[in-house]
């Protein structure tokens, strides 16, 4: 009996001790560790619009956030968008909130400033914050407008849907029209070899430079993939080339991976989804600050 | 040695995580030959496995904020360190019956020696998958594209195993006609 609480008391004791450490260590090295994460996200967004080591980004460039949230009310649902507003210099953001059909519900002022929308948790106190208390908040997407000295270029989305095995999470790149400027698969779990090659060149840049109305018909066809397609993909020809050949295929369907239909089909299905109901989101939004004339900093 | 076979297909991989190892085990060992006589005979092996974890959390976190580009490539190896059979072999073979210092030797010669084999294993690997040596084209073309694959690992440990062994009997005959 003295044996078991002996051993009890020294693995609770040793159990303590290393969660000092870790917690230790984490502390130390959490600061770092977002600082790395937000560094690759950028380096990620301006990949995506095309800008990178041999491009610079331009000083005019902005990047504006849009947090989308689900806001229940006694039973009704609102979509809240937190938006940036515009003030010399600073930002600030205010919460607009919509119901089902579209239309604007109200508009309220928050205490968030740029730096500390980033932060999940400080974001979402402060929208909780401009609705009152005793309605239901959930965090639903968010969205990037890019402009260039103030002219809409691009909007950048994330978002997670389910692959062959678990979730595929990616981040694309669209212009204002809603045509497809790049995708970049962030995160996924699909087979080595065979559903992995969604994060290939030759795979994902097929989806590069569709228009919406393609992109919203998109299928995915099992046939081999044409060498000179593949050859463009991947940019092992000269740019011309590179370009005149994905234009051919520009309107056709998406190549299935060998052994990965699904894998494929999977993105190209999310991806789909993705730009459509982003495209629905945003159109509604723009006539709703137009309409009511709110001054957003895109 | 799942792990060990799903990460090293390069060079640069398998030195990563070798040095990996090598952290994990001094610092295991280290720990482990401090506190042994406070750890509970009975409870010995979670003992090692919750140092171990310790360790490995701790190298996860400080390569995530300080090596983001290797962490990128193999983050989720680094976590699974802690079932690598050789390093709760050392704690329960050596360091929980000898002093700090010699565990400490002893830790290094280990994690060295399987950091030697880690690099040995991707050379090969990416020499016959992708016919380059440290990311640099050397071949020109990918000579055997299975390299690649992670069962290729096992068939590049089992040659490394045979190899040993065959020194081994050379070594032994010479020493008889020698005798």
């Amino acid at each position: 009996m003295k044996d078991i609480l002996t051993i009890v008391f020294r693995l609770t004791v040793s159990c303590l001790m290393a969660a000092a450490v870790m917690g230790a260590a984490f502390i130390v090295t959490d600061k770092a560790k977002k600082h790395n994460e937000h560094v690759r996200e950028e380096k990620t967004m301006y990949g995506l619009l095309g800008y990178g080591a041999r491009k610079p980004v331009p000083p005019t460039l902005a990047l504006h956030q849009i947090y989308r949230y689900v806001i229940t009310d006694q039973g009704r649902q609102h979509i809240g968008y937190l938006l940036p507003t515009g003030r010399e210099g600073k930002t600030e953001y205010t919460l607009v909130l919509l119901d089902l059909d579209g239309k604007m519900v109200s508009q309220q002022p928050t205490r968030l400033d740029g730096d500390q929308s980033r932060e999940k948790e400080t974001r979402d106190r402060a929208v909780m914050e401009a609705i009152g208390p005793g309605k239901g908040l959930r965090f639903a997407d968010h969205t990037i407008v890019v402009t260039d000295s103030g002219k809409r270029v691009a909007y950048l989305l994330g978002g997670k849907f389910p692959g062959f095995k678990t979730f595929i999470n990616v981040m694309l790149a669209l212009d204002p029209q809603y045509a497809m400027l790049g995708l970049e698969v962030l995160e996924h779990e699909e087979d080595p070899g065979l559903g992995a090659e969604i994060e290939k060149n030759y795979f994902k840049n097929q989806f590069k430079g569709r228009s919406f109305d393609v992109l919203k018909g998109l299928q995915v066809v099992k046939e081999p993939l044409p060498e000179q397609y593949r050859q463009a993909l991947e940019a092992q020809v000269t740019e011309e080339d590179a370009a005149r050949i994905m234009g051919q295929y520009r309107a056709k369907n998406i190549y299935a991976l060998t052994g990965a239909t699904i894998s494929s089909r999977m993105l190209t299905d999310g991806v789909k989804g993705l730009v459509t109901k982003c495209a629905y989101r945003l159109d509604v939004l723009d006539r709703v600050l137009e309409e009511q004339k709110i001054a957003v900093s895109f | 040695m799942c792990p060990a076979v799903g990460i090293s297909t390069t060079v640069m991989n398998g030195l990563m995580l070798g040095a990996a190892v090598l952290l994990v085990q001094v610092f295991s060992s280290v720990t482990i030959a401090l506190f042994k006589n406070h750890i509970h005979p009975r409870i010995r092996i979670p003992s090692y496995t919750l140092t171990i974890a310790t360790w490995v959390t701790v190298i996860d976190l400080a390569m995530a904020a300080y090596l983001p580009g290797a962490y990128a490539k193999m983050g989720i190896f680094i976590k699974l360190i802690v079932a690598f059979a050789i390093i709760t072999m050392r704690l329960e073979m050596f360091a929980c019956k000898e002093r700090v210092g010699d565990s400490f030797w002893d830790a290094v010669g280990m994690g060295l020696g399987f950091m030697v084999g880690m690099v040995v294993i991707g050379f090969v690997r990416e020499l016959l998958g992708s016919g380059a040596v440290l990311g640099h084209d050397v071949l020109g073309f990918k000579p055997l594209l299975f390299f690649i694959l992670p069962s290729a690992g096992f068939f590049v440990v089992g040659l490394m195993m045979a190899f040993f062994n065959w020194v081994e009997v050379v070594y032994k005959r010479k020493k008889r006609t020698q005798a």
